[in-house]
């Protein structure tokens, strides 16, 4: 199993996700998707920064990341997948590259529109479309900021109050 | 430039959980906003308004991001693009400013501050000592930041991973561990003089426990947290019977 971690961050590479994490799970590498950052040197050179020396960055456009996700999962090297938004986990999704990963929700934050379920997670209208189109894919979707919280199931973040058993 | 680094002092004026250090930099960069849209003022709050969003990298090291900032306002960058370098920039700061100052370089000088005051040097010669050490070191952190910053602009990251500074919090883990493995023996002497005891078995433990510590700091460290359980109990209990 060595896509430890498939989450979604906007904040993408920082200490929660290296540190709380990456520390925790034991990583080789972070592999960010992302189309615009894959583009940029200087912006992958900075979140490259934020990395410990033993830990390779990696950067792919969705469908180069759509292309190696399953050579990713045979190798013997242990890495996490994180995403911008809920919108690029659905397009991996639909490709196919997400067969057998659960996806973390670990961090949207405050911005025009959204609206807040926990400190760590602000959601608009479509960022639950987007949501709610993950799960027509049957994808697993949880929410968990750092590995000691607790982990929210979709069903629970899209229908908030039904069946809380 | 001087005000650029005077603002960055109050980076953490306004604190919040929302944007967090967001506003300090806003205010930081005003008065280099302030130059560039002088004479048009719509212009300079539209500016002064994308500059107050979500920042938190480390206080110290701000100034690398006001700086970069403040260049790529002067060239006129990409509004989009100003962002998503500040977004950016938030993890190598914070990661890289945690390790070396909170984690290593305050620990230190305050250490060494103690370690002169059991020497001998009279309590406020110690303070000041571990004031003026560690803040010569912040301040130059600060205008090493500002001039990295403006003079590399958004390349700033290529210059973080090769600096010397990734390495140093690595290289001052060994005198860190070294000060206060000396600092316990002199505490211990300190601590059982001035309640007239017989300092040999408080000195003793102390040495023992930081060569156990130079063994298996794991070991050592719960060693410690038990000891000072067992002493405050025993405390507790000789004052209960005493009085």
């Amino acid at each position: 199993m060595p896509i430890l971690l498939c989450r979604v961050d906007d904040r993408l590479i920082h200490g929660q996700v290296v540190v709380g994490w990456g520390a925790k799970l034991g990583i080789d590498y972070i592999a960010v998707v992302d189309d615009d950052l894959a583009a940029s040197e200087w912006e992958q050179e900075l979140y490259r920064a934020g990395l410990p020396d033993e830990v390779e960055a990696r950067f792919a456009t969705v469908d180069e990341a759509a292309d190696s996700i399953s050579a990713w999962k045979a190798d013997d090297s242990r890495g996490f997948i994180l995403t911008r938004d809920i919108g690029t986990m659905r397009r991996l999704a639909e490709r196919g590259a997400l067969a057998g990963i659960a996806v973390n929700l670990g961090g949207l934050h405050d911005a025009p529109g959204r609206d807040r379920v926990f400190p760590y997670l602000y959601l608009s209208d479509a960022d639950r479309e987007e949501l709610e189109r993950l799960r027509r894919l049957e994808v697993e979707v949880s929410a968990r900021d750092v590995p000691s919280a607790r982990k929210v199931g979709i069903d629970e973040l899209l229908d908030p109050g039904a069946d809380r058993s | 430039m001087f005000e650029m680094l005077a603002r960055s002092l109050l980076i953490q004026g306004s604190w919040n959980y929302r944007t967090m250090q967001g506003a300090g930099v806003g205010f930081a960069l005003i008065p280099v906003l302030k130059r560039l849209h002088r004479d048009d003022p719509d212009a300079l709050a539209r500016a002064v308004r994308r500059h107050v969003g979500f920042y938190n990298g480390h206080p110290y090291l701000s100034t690398v991001a006001i700086a970069a900032l403040a260049r790529m306002e002067g060239e006129e960058a990409d509004a989009e693009e100003i962002d998503r370098f500040k977004r950016a920039l938030v993890s190598p700061l914070g990661s890289l400013g945690d390790r070396l100052v909170w984690a290593r370089w305050r620990p230190l000088t305050l250490l060494l501050a103690a370690l002169l005051y059991l020497a001998g040097a009279a309590w406020w010669v110690a303070a000041s000592a571990f004031l003026l050490l560690y803040n010569v070191v912040h301040l130059k952190l600060r205008v090493w930041g500002l001039r990295l910053g403006w003079r590399e602009g958004r390349a700033v990251g290529r210059v973080l991973i090769g600096s010397p500074l990734r390495r140093l919090p690595d290289r001052l883990t060994i005198p860190l561990a070294a000060i206060a493995g000396g600092l316990l023996p002199l505490m211990a002497l300190s601590v059982s003089q001035s309640n007239g005891l017989a300092p040999l078995p408080a000195v003793g433990s102390a040495v023992g426990l930081a060569a156990i510590g130079a063994w298996r700091p794991a070991l050592a460290g719960r060693l410690a947290a038990f000891g000072i359980l067992l002493f405050s109990l025993g405390f507790v209990i000789l004052g209960q019977i005493a009085w």
